[in-house]
């Protein structure tokens, strides 16, 4: 038994967990028609159901589980990955029928239905069933008065709302002020932006994988990768000190990590050129300035060029708007793996302004 | 395919109505789960279970008061007020009359007075618009003006006819009381005898199951209109919580479950029902802390406003406690809350939120005796607390140690104090749990050596007062050290230092002297501390040279073990490795090592001494050369107490509960022990020396430590300051940190040394009366120069050699124990020669010279029956405190021989000045006052 806990608390580290992360989404796309098997769905929810089940024997593991704030993520995890495996299914079944030349399934149903009773029945039906439910939670999971807030005593971790977790996960690898301000605008931006962006009519009204490759990857990765998987890392394997734990380590306070990244800069300067850091910020910051630049206004153009057909259907202006996105999307994995890989802390450092990306 | 157009349904509505009803029946299951779930809460369920409680309780107590009345008495009563009642039947028909007569006038009254009332209502309001219209439009008010007049005569009469009346009624109701008079005293008498009966009677009554209550008031879901069963809470302006951003008033919901802790009666009940102890001092009603005034969590602290047991942060009481409540309550440690309740043992430390800076608070025994541990062991000297700045240095002076000691001893000594003297506070520094280690015992070794080297090579020059004593007679010196008082603050025997208690260990033990030092070092101590060491505490007790000697005789054949010898050894070139350490951790390695080349072996051995007394902190507790200046080692405690739980490191010390208390005792109990299984370089290495202390000493000393607590509680809280007050609190110190309370009693605390004696007559005296006692002037001259006033005592008062200050302190501190009216006082010494006449028969019929020494001391009496020389009454003694002390001598000093002779005062068997007390004690204290010559200290001031 204590092995196998070992064998996963091996698995807790942000590295890995991401990189697990990315290639299960990668399995999941690529090998869709396996995954779209029920077999494939109701045995991941089993072995889920298992391991919590097998985890709640051990003290650390229910200690993290069962603490009132965390319990909706236990459930999150379920849905989100049923949700999932019931989309893709959905999609690859259509897909299916439509490449033997089939309508998709959505088309053979009526479009539509009655008021009463198929709406407003069901609407009724989840209003109580969710009166019943909160009713059931908030008795069997209190919610204690706790000691007043303390400014000089802050709780150590200092967990941000469990849907801001993710966002709090990428304070990790971007200063305050991107992590924090023009991240989550251009999430929101980005979000609105969408339908603009994005006029393809396939898929509308039904499932299908094959009609939108692209659309669908990009969204599972940026829903499931970068944001899903990073509320469930910051709850369940951040501990004290932000430091990592395994679901079955003892969150020791004094567990420390090794903090020795270095800047662009160094490494540039000193590493590379074998020379001391120039006095003047500009040109000491200069290869991260154009590094930056070059990632927000050459690579686009590069992409144009390389993806030609997708320029050429989207126009200049969506297709402009869309890489801009979609690079900000990617930055974040990108200075993840900078940070993993090179053990790069920042890339612009001007701590004359208090400016770093 | 469907057809597009038509309309089709989305679900199975079959199967919709089955989800339907299922997930309504669910709903309809956790609501009345949910009403259950409110009903069946803890604390309503204590409240059902005690109103059965109390329906048992007071039942009892209404037997008991129902045998407490004269029943034949009540019978007695009831049958007088049966006759009076048959008696005043006779004139039924006149009062019958009467009666209807009253009815008539009173409803004639009703009637009136209601008139009367809104006539008022309608003409103020008429007045009001007759007001506003005569200013705006005069000419139009001045022909209304008629209408309002006319209404307040009218107004006017209807009063009249009320006034009239009342009259008429309360003549009728006159008239009517004369026959039932008889009846109505009768029961007076009887009420008044059964009114504690009636009382709990009706009280029981009230606690009887009850429809109403039960069924409707107290039923689920209907129990939120009128409930008897309710949150009781109690709000305190005086104390506050400490909320961080502001300070609130404290809200204490503690009696919701405790339900009679201010309510005698249920002291035998489990908890929660039980009744608080000691009501007199805390939470009763009548007590100096009523609980409706401070609640309960400033003491107790824990979370007032919870209502369950587990959230109200209770503190079990050790391992039994502690699993029976995890069974029972679903207890877990308390981490929702910064201040769980202290363990029970420890409630006393909350005592100092608002008795500040006192280290003895009345009613307070666990806290008095902690803070007397704290100062014994030192602990203020490392650590500095707030309320013992002023404080010595707890060790002796070390400026002049080679005269006393011998450089192998000081090693065994420090290698292992309490392998030479058990019962000393000496605590032990090197091979604690962090550093014995096979592998630092070379380290360790070199250390003691290099700081016994810097002790002896920094020590002045001491030339003893005589030369060559003579050597005493040891049987002598023992009963010497035995009887005159040497035992009060010193342990001779092998006396556990927790037996001994801080006030016997307030000198060095004596243990094993003999071997610690020379008979010459002894004589010179004895025969003048001060000589040897200007700064102690150790009085002198006007001993002859003589016996001095005898003393010093009996001190050094005092031995015991050597103490623990060298357990490696170590050679220069360690000596050098070690220093070097020491001195990279301040300079750079290259600095280091030059500055340790650049020294001669013993000059590295001596530095290397200055080192390892500078990081021990040595010098926190001993005076030594070169460290005057030098700021303890040890973190302030002064507000330890309210220190969070996080800033306490646990390391790999899991085995206690995660609690502050713990943290505390655990420290206290091995200090070293938050090193274990860590890798640290020698200096990076805890450092705070181990006492050796008992779990008791250790949880006594955590709770002082819990005592020190941040400011939070309003003034009004507080102690008010007043001079009476400041004086109380400095002489409380004052007695306590001077040891005066090891030989005397004051206000119920101390002497020590009564246990040392075999006849409490012979103890030291008890001092809580002094200060409406003896005059002040007397009591300042005996300070200074303390004359023998029982000869037949053994033990005797030191002279201290306290300066003006202090004593003016300790006076004053009298007056405020006794709540005296100050130094001066009107006494006319009456010389009417008839007054002290009667005065002398009666001293010689009373035969006060029996007992009293009045130049010669009384020789057929057993010591413990002698009392002072009389003549120095007039001196000494305050005269309205004689008077005082003749009329009740056992109040003012319980246990004392002085017999009570006016027993039926004010009135008296003796029958000068016919049978008056107040004048024949007067006549007696005036004749004492006649007496001159007796022993005085005022002489030669």
């Amino acid at each position: 038994m204590d092995a196998i806990k070992g064998f996963i608390n091996l698995f807790a580290d942000p590295r890995l967990f991401f990189i697990l992360s990315v290639a299960a989404l990668a399995v999941i796309v690529w090998k869709r028609e396996a995954f779209s098997k029920n077999v494939v769905g109701y045995g991941l929810l089993g072995l889920l159901t298992v391991f919590f089940a097998f985890g709640l024997l051990d003290e650390n593991f229910r200690l993290i589980v069962v603490k009132p704030d965390n319990v909706p993520i236990v459930a999150l995890i379920f849905l989100v990955i049923f949700f999932t495996w019931y989309a893709i299914r959905e999609g690859v079944r259509n897909d299916r029928r439509m490449a033997a030349g089939d309508d998709p399934i959505e088309k053979d149903e009526s479009d539509r239905v009655w008021v009463w009773p198929d709406l407003v029945y069901t609407e009724l039906i989840a209003l109580i069933l969710c009166t019943a439910i909160l009713v059931v939670w908030s008795i069997g999971i209190e919610a204690p008065l706790e000691q007043p807030a303390n400014p000089a005593n802050t709780p150590n971790p200092s967990k941000a709302p469990w849907y801001f977790l993710g966002l709090q996960e990428m304070l990790v690898y971007f200063d305050p002020w991107l992590a924090g301000v023009v991240l989550p605008t251009l999430i929101i931006v980005g979000l609105m932006a969408i339908p603009y962006v994005d006029t393809n009519p396939k898929g509308n009204g039904y499932y299908t994988f094959r009609e939108r490759r692209a659309e669908i990857t990009i969204f599972l990765f940026g829903f499931l990768v970068l944001w899903s998987s990073l509320i469930v890392l910051g709850t369940f394997l951040r501990g004290p000190n932000w430091n990592f734990f395994g679901p079955f380590e003892y969150w020791d306070i004094h567990k420390l990590e090794p903090l020795t990244n270095v800047q662009l800069s160094d490494f540039i300067w000193v590493r590379l050129l074998g020379q001391p850091l120039p006095e003047n910020w500009f040109v000491r910051e200069l290869f991260g300035i154009v590094l930056t630049l070059a990632y927000v206004a050459v690579l686009p153009v590069l992409m144009a060029r390389t993806f030609r057909n997708y320029y050429e259907k989207l126009g200049p202006a969506r297709f402009y708007v869309t890489a801009m996105l979609l690079l900000m999307m990617l930055s974040l994995p990108v200075k993840m793996l900078t940070r993993w890989v090179f053990n790069l802390k920042y890339v612009v450092s001007i701590p004359e302004y208090f400016f770093n990306i | 395919m469907a057809d597009k157009r038509s309309v089709g349904h989305a679900y199975n509505i079959d199967f919709l109505n089955v989800v339907f009803a299922a997930s309504s029946i669910f709903l309809f299951v956790t609501t009345i789960w949910m009403i259950w779930d409110d009903y069946d809460r803890e604390w309503k369920d204590y409240q059902r279970r005690f109103v059965q409680l109390e329906r048992e309780v007071t039942q009892a107590s209404l037997a008991a008061a129902q045998a407490q009345v004269d029943q034949a008495q009540v019978a007695e009563l009831r049958r007088e007020l049966a006759q009076a009642g048959q008696e005043a039947a006779a004139s039924r028909d006149q009062r019958d009359a009467l009666e209807a007569q009253l009815a008539d006038v009173e409803a004639d009254l009703f009637l009136t007075n209601q008139e009367f009332q809104s006539t008022k209502a309608v003409y103020d309001a008429e007045r009001y618009e007759f007001e506003e219209l005569q200013e705006a439009d005069p000419e139009r008010a001045a022909g209304a003006r008629a209408e309002i007049d006319e209404m307040y005569q009218h107004w006017l009469e209807l009063g009249l006819e009320v006034e009239r009346l009342t009259a008429r009624r309360d003549d009728l109701r006159a008239e009517i009381a004369v026959f039932t008079q008889r009846e109505v005293e009768i029961d007076a008498d009887l009420r008044e005898l059964t009114s504690e009966t009636d009382r709990l009677g009706t009280r029981v009554a009230d606690l009887q199951p009850s429809l109403v209550n039960d069924l409707i008031l107290n039923a689920p879901l209907l129990d939120f209109m009128a409930p008897t069963i309710t949150v009781r809470q109690v709000v305190t302006p005086q104390v506050v919580e400490d909320v961080n951003f502001t300070r609130v008033a404290k809200m204490d919901r503690c009696t919701t479950c405790h339900l009679a802790i201010d309510r005698e009666g249920y002291e035998e009940y489990p908890q929660p029902f039980r009744t608080h102890s000691n009501l007199d001092a805390y939470v009763g009603s009548a007590s100096p802390h009523p609980v409706g005034r401070y609640g309960c969590t400033v003491c107790h602290e824990g979370m007032g406003q919870s209502l369950t047991f587990r959230h109200a942060s209770h503190t079990p009481a050790g391992e039994e406690q502690t699993v029976r409540w995890e069974h029972d309550f679903g207890w877990e440690e308390p981490h929702l809350w910064d201040y769980p309740m202290l363990p029970t043992e420890m409630t006393e430390a909350s005592c100092a939120k608002c008795h500040r800076e006192t280290v003895f608070v009345p009613e307070g025994p666990k806290l008095n005796r902690a803070y007397g541990l704290y100062e014994r062991a030192g602990c203020y000297a490392c650590h500095k607390t707030r309320g013992f700045e002023e404080l010595r240095r707890p060790g002796p002076s070390l400026t002049k140690i080679a005269s006393k000691l011998e450089p192998d001893w000081v090693a065994r000594w420090i290698r292992e104090p309490r392998a030479i003297k058990a019962s000393t506070w000496m605590p032990r520094v090197w091979y604690n749990s962090n550093t014995n280690a096979p592998e630092d015992a070379v380290r360790n070794e070199a250390e003691i050596d290099a700081v016994v080297a810097y002790l002896f090579a920094n020590s002045e020059e001491h030339r003893f007062a005589v030369r060559f004593p003579r050597r005493g007679d040891a049987g002598r010196g023992r009963e010497l050290v035995e009887s005159v008082g040497c035992l009060a603050c010193h342990v001779s025997g092998d006396e556990s230092r927790l037996e001994a208690g801080p006030r016997r260990t307030f000198g060095q033990p004596l243990q094993n002297i003999g071997n610690k030092t020379s008979f010459e070092w002894l004589f010179d101590w004895v025969r003048d501390p001060r000589h040897v060491s200007p700064g102690t505490y150790m009085p002198d007790l006007r001993l002859t040279d003589d016996e001095v000697s005898d003393i010093a005789a009996y001190l050094a054949t005092l031995g015991g073990p050597e103490g623990d010898a060298a357990r490696a050894s170590f050679t220069g070139a360690d000596v050098t490795g070690i220093l070097t350490d020491y001195l990279r951790a301040i300079v750079p390695t290259d600095e280091a090592r030059a500055t340790v080349a650049a020294l001669s072996a013993e000059e590295r051995r001596i530095e290397l001494g200055r080192r390892a007394i500078g990081r021990y902190g040595c010098y926190s507790c001993h005076e030594i050369k070169g460290f005057e200046e030098t700021q303890p080692i040890g973190i302030e405690l002064s507000e330890e107490g309210s220190k969070l739980l996080p800033r306490l490191d646990f390391a790999f010390v899991h085995e206690i509960p995660h609690t502050k208390t713990d943290w505390f005792k655990q420290k206290l109990t091995d200090p070293r022990s938050f090193d274990r299984s860590r890798v640290l370089q020698p200096l990076e290495k805890l450092r705070m020396p181990d006492y050796g202390f008992s779990t008791e000493e250790s949880t006594l000393l955590a709770t002082a430590i819990m005592s020190f607590q941040s400011d939070v509680q309003p003034l009004a809280s507080q102690v008010p300051g007043s001079a009476r007050n400041d004086a109380l609190r400095a002489g409380r110190n004052l007695v306590r940190r001077r040891n005066c309370i090891a030989c005397h009693e004051i206000e119920a605390d101390g002497g020590d040394y009564r246990e040392l004696v075999d006849d409490p007559g012979l103890a030291p005296p008890l001092l809580t009366p002094e200060g409406a006692k003896v005059r002040p002037e007397w009591l300042y001259a005996f300070f200074r120069d303390p004359i023998t006033i029982r000869p037949w005592l053994d033990v005797r008062m030191p002279t201290f050699g306290l300066d003006d200050a202090h004593w003016n302190r300790a006076i004053d501190y009298f007056a405020a124990v006794s709540e005296s009216i100050g130094p001066f006082r009107t006494h006319d010494a009456i010389v009417e020669p008839g007054v002290t006449r009667t005065g002398e028969e009666l001293f010689e019929l009373l035969r006060c010279q029996q007992c009293h020494v009045l130049d010669t001391i009384p020789e057929d009496q057993p010591t413990d029956n002698l009392a002072p020389d009389l003549r120095m009454a007039q001196e000494r003694l305050q005269p309205d405190w004689i008077l005082d002390w003749l009329v009740a001598p056992l109040e003012i000093q319980p246990g004392t021989r002085m017999p009570m002779f006016w027993t039926e005062y004010p009135g008296s068997f003796y029958p000068q000045f016919d049978g008056d007390a107040v004048r024949q004690i007067e006549a007696v204290r005036d004749y004492l006052l006649t007496f001159r010559g007796g022993p005085s200290p005022l002489r030669g001031n």
